[in-house]
C-alpha cells in the first residue's frame, strides 16, 4: 500500500469521489427498499459501486475491490431480476456499503499514518462470511469466490475502540472535503487582470453618470446620441471581457483529469497482457471545474473500453499485420465555445453485426426495430444499460454499466457523443462538451409567439424546410437528412403552444444532439444567438419536463431554456 | 385546520394584526401583511409549459425569476381578463417568492385577533375549506382569511418539484 502515496493528487481525487458517491448510495439504497422496482435507481446505485470499484482497482486497494466486487455481484443479480430484494439482503448490502466507507476512511487515515488496517481485514472477513451465508441459497458462484478470497486475508483481532474511532471520524473528514470544494486556487495574474477590468468598468460608469447629468442639464444635447452609442459599445466590451475573466477563474486545465490515465493504462495493459502506447494531446486545454468533475468517470470508462474491447491482443495484431503495440490517442481541444475530447484507438473497430446480435440476444430490442437501423444507430446500442458483448464479467468490464455511466454523465452536461469506427482500423469516441455550465451560448427560437432558448452546445445544425418535406414513419414525423432519418419533435405540440391559424410556408428544424441521440426540434423561426445566464425556476417549478431553467432577456422578459436531454426522454415516453 | 385562528383566540383579545385585503370574484379576502413582500402591476408573463393550468408562468422580478399563480384558476372561479386594477401580490412562501394574481388589492386593515372567527362550513362557494383560516365579520363586510401556504399541499409540491416531501 505504500506505493499508493506516491501520487497524492490521484489518491485525493479518488477519496473525494468515493465519499461523494457513497453518501448518495445510502440515500438511494433506502429509497430502493421502498420502491424495489425502480430500475433507474438500481442502475444508479450499481454505477456508483462500479465506479468506486474501478478506481479502487487501479489504485490497488485490494480489500476495497473485493468488497465492492462482491456488492456489485449482488446488485447485478437484482438488476437482472435473478434475486428479489428483501430486508435481509438489504441489511447485507448496507453493511457492505458501510464497510466500504470504513475502508475508505482508513485509506484517508493511512495518509496521516494513524490507523492500523488489521481491524478492517477482520471486519471484511466477518462481512464476507455473513454475505456468503446469505448468498449460498441464491448463487453458488458467489459463494465459491467468497471462500476463495477468505484465506487471503489474514485475520487479526480488532480492537473495539479502533472501529469506533474510524466511524466517528467520518463526519469530520467529510466536513473537511466541503471546505476543499468551496475554495479555489487562482493565479495572481488573473486576479490582477480582473482588477484592471473592474477599473475600466468604473471609468465607464463615471462616463455614464457624466452623460446623464449633461442630458439633464441639456448641455451638449446634439452629441448625446452619438456619445451614448459609444458608451454602450465600450460597456459591452468591458463587461464581456469581465465575464471572460471571471469565467477563466473557474477554468482548470483538463490535464488534471488526464494525468491519472497513464497509470490506469499501464496497469490495465499489464492485466490484459497487451502492449499499449497512450498518447495525450491538448492537456493544457481549459474547462470549467464543474465540467472537469463530471468527465473524469466517462473518460476512464472509455479508455478501459478502448483497451479491453478495442485493442486486439499482441498476437492478433501481428497476425493482422499491425504494429504489436496498440495506440490510444487522447486529445482535447477547443472549438468555439465547446471543448472536444476524443479517444481514438487503432484496434479492431466496432463489429456492428456482433453488437446487433448481442442486443437481440439480451432482449434489448426486437428484430423489427433492428432492421430499420443504420450502422451508426447500431453503434449507439452499446450505450444501453446492461449491454455487453463480453460473456463473463471481469474486474475490468463486461457488466454493461460503463457506457451507461458515459452516457449519463455526458447527458447531464448537455454534451454530445459521436462514434466513428472502421472495422480493422479502430474506433474514435468524440465528446463535445460546453465550456461552462453557468453562462451558456444559446440559440433563441420562436415557437409561434413564444421565445425559447436552446443551449448552443447541443445544437448541431439548423435547417429551413417546407412542412411538406416531412415524412411520417410509424405515426411520427421524420425528416430525411442526407443519408439518415431524423426524428422530429414539434415544440409547439410538446409545449402546448397556442398555434396561429395562418401557417407560414417554411419552418425551421434545429438538430440537437444529446449524448449519442439526435433529434430535430421544429420551431417557427430562429431569432439568433445570445449568451445567457441560467436562472433556476425556483423550488415550485424546479422540475418542469423539458425545461432546464430560465434566463432574462434584454427587454426584461423571461425566456425558458430548453433541456434537450429531458426533451428526448419526454419524447421516448410519448 | 383552524390552528392559527384558535391559537389567536387563546391569546388576549387585545392582540392586533394587520391584513392586506384583496378582491377575488367580488369577494373580499385577507392575508397577513407580513407575508406580502410587494404588490405589482401585471408584467409580461412567460408561460411555462406542462404545468397545472393555475400556474400562469414566470416573471422577472428585478433579476429574480418567480412563479405566478392565478388565484381565480386555483380556486376554480371563472377566469377574467386582467384590467387596470389587476395586481400581483408577491408573497414569501417558505422563503420562496411567489406571485398571486388577484382582481384588485383593497387596503391594509387592522384587526384584533378576537375578531377572527372560525370559518363556517360553507363560507364561500368555491374556495376549499382547507385554505381558510377564519373569517372577520365587520358590520359592513365579511373578510375571509386565507392561508396561502396551504395552497401548496404536499402532493402539489411533489408535482412541481418531483421530490418526495421528506427530501
Amino acid at each position: 500500500m505504500s506505493s499508493l502515496c506516491e501520487d497524492q493528487e490521484l489518491l485525493d481525487g479518488f477519496l473525494t469521489e468515493a465519499t461523494e458517491l457513497l453518501e448518495k448510495i445510502d440515500d438511494d439504497l433506502i429509497t430502493l427498499e421502498q420502491s424495489p422496482c425502480d430500475m433507474e435507481l438500481l442502475n444508479r446505485i450499481f454505477r456508483s459501486i462500479h465506479t468506486v470499484k474501478g478506481a479502487a482497482s487501479f489504485l490497488e486497494f485490494e480489500l476495497l475491490v473485493k468488497v465492492t466486487h462482491r456488492t456489485e455481484d449482488v446488485l447485478n443479480k437484482l438488476r437482472r431480476g435473478e434475486m428479489v430484494l428483501n430486508p435481509g439482503l438489504m441489511d447485507v448490502i448496507l453493511e457492505a456499503v458501510d464497510l466500504v466507507k470504513v475502508l475508505i476512511n482508513d485509506i484517508k487515515g493511512d495518509e496521516i499514518k494513524e490507523r492500523p488496517i488489521d481491524g478492517i481485514i477482520e471486519r471484511l472477513i466477518a462481512m464476507q462470511t455473513e454475505e456468503s451465508g446469505n448468498a449460498t441459497e441464491i448463487s453458488a458462484v458467489t459463494t465459491v469466490i467468497v471462500t476463495e478470497t477468505t484465506p487471503l486475508a489474514t485475520p487479526a483481532p480488532a480492537p473495539g475502540d479502533d472501529q469506533t474511532a474510524s466511524r466517528n471520524s467520518a463526519p469530520r473528514t467529510s466536513g473537511e472535503e466541503l471546505t476543499d470544494k468551496s475554495t479555489v486556487r487562482i493565479d495572481v495574474k488573473r486576479v490582477d487582470d480582473l482588477m484592471n477590468q473592474v477599473g475600466e468598468l468604473v471609468l465607464e460608469r463615471n462616463r455614464m453618470i457624466q452623460l446623464t447629468s449633461d442630458y439633464q442639464n441639456e448641455t451638449n444635447l446634439a452629441f448625446f446620441g452619438e456619445e451614448l452609442a459609444k458608451l454602450s459599445k465600450r460597456m459591452n466590451f468591458v463587461t464581456s471581457e469581465l465575464q471572460m475573466q471571471v469565467l477563466k477563474m473557474r477554468l482548470i486545465p483538463v490535464g488534471n483529469v488526464f494525468k491519472k490515465f497513464p497509470r490506469i493504462v499501464r496497469n490495465l495493459a499489464r492485466d490484459l497482457g497487451k502492449q499499449v502506447d497512450l498518447q495525450v494531446f491538448g492537456e493544457e486545454t481549459e474547462l470549467d471545474r464543474s465540467v472537469v468533475d463530471e468527465i473524469s468517470d466517462p473518460l476512464i470508462h472509455l479508455i478501459r473500453n478502448a483497451m479491453d474491447h478495442g485493442l486486439e491482443t499482441t498476437e492478433e495484431r501481428v497476425a493482422a499485420g499491425k504494429p504489436a503495440t496498440g495506440v490510444i490517442m487522447l486529445a482535447a481541444r477547443h472549438e468555439g465555445n465547446r471543448i472536444i475530447i476524443s479517444i481514438r484507438d487503432d484496434g479492431r473497430g466496432i463489429d456492428s453485426d456482433r453488437v446487433a446480435a448481442k442486443a437481440l440476444e439480451k432482449g434489448l430490442l426486437t428484430q423489427e426495430q433492428l432492421s430499420g437501423m443504420s450502422r451508426r444507430e447500431i453503434f449507439d446500442l452499446i450505450f444501453l444499460p446492461g449491454f455487453s458483448t463480453k460473456e463473463q464479467a471481469s474486474d475490468l468490464s463486461g457488466r454493461g454499466v460503463g457506457m451507461d455511466v458515459v452516457r449519463t454523465n455526458i447527458q447531464k452536461l448537455n454534451g454530445i457523443i459521436d462514434i466513428k469506427s472502421v472495422p480493422g482500423e479502430g474506433s474514435e469516441f468524440t465528446l463535445t462538451l460546453p465550456l461552462t455550465l453557468a453562462i451558456i451560448q444559446s440559440l433563441l427560437v420562436a415557437v409561434e409567439k413564444e421565445t425559447y432558448s436552446i443551449p448552443l452546445s447541443s445544437v448541431l445544425e439548423t435547417l429551413r424546410v417546407k412542412e411538406e418535406n416531412f415524412h411520417t414513419i410509424g405515426g411520427r414525423k421524420v425528416l430525411k437528412l442526407r443519408d439518415s432519418v431524423l426524428p422530429l419533435l414539434g415544440l409547439a405540440a410538446v409545449f402546448d403552444v397556442r398555434t396561429e391559424k395562418k401557417r407560414a410556408s417554411y419552418c425551421y428544424v434545429v438538430v440537437v444532439g444529446v449524448a449519442e441521440k439526435r433529434i430535430g426540434l421544429v420551431v417557427s423561426r430562429l431569432l439568433g444567438q445570445q449568451e445567457v445566464a441560467i436562472k433556476s425556476l425556483g423550488n415550485y417549478l424546479g422540475n418542469v419536463p423539458g425545461i432546464a431553467g430560465s434566463t432574462i432577456m434584454g427587454d426584461g422578459r423571461v425566456a425558458l431554456i430548453i433541456d434537450p436531454s429531458k426533451l428526448i426522454d419526454l419524447d421516448m415516453n410519448i | 385546520m383552524d390552528a392559527a385562528a384558535i391559537n389567536l383566540n387563546e391569546h388576549s383579545t387585545e392582540e392586533r394584526m394587520q391584513l392586506v385585503s384583496f378582491i377575488l370574484d367580488k369577494e373580499e379576502y385577507g392575508v397577513e401583511v407580513l407575508k406580502v413582500r410587494e404588490i405589482i402591476r401585471m408584467p409580461n408573463i412567460t408561460r411555462v409549459p406542462n404545468t397545472p393550468p393555475y400556474v400562469e408562468g414566470v416573471i422577472n422580478l428585478r433579476g429574480k425569476v418567480i412563479p405566478i399563480i392565478s388565484l381565480r384558476k386555483r380556486f376554480n372561479l371563472d377566469s377574467a381578463e386582467s384590467d387596470g386594477r389587476t395586481r400581483i401580490m408577491v408573497m414569501d412562501m417558505t422563503n420562496e417568492l411567489t406571485g398571486f394574481i388577484v382582481d384588485s388589492v383593497a387596503e391594509v386593515i387592522r384587526i384584533t385577533s378576537g375578531e377572527i372567527q372560525p370559518a363556517p362550513p360553507v363560507v364561500s362557494g368555491s374556495v376549499d375549506q382547507e385554505y381558510l383560516s377564519g373569517v372577520v365579520n365587520r358590520e359592513d363586510r365579511l373578510l375571509v382569511l386565507l392561508d396561502l401556504e396551504r395552497l401548496f399541499s404536499q402532493e402539489e409540491q411533489q408535482l412541481f418539484t418531483g421530490k418526495t416531501a421528506s427530501a
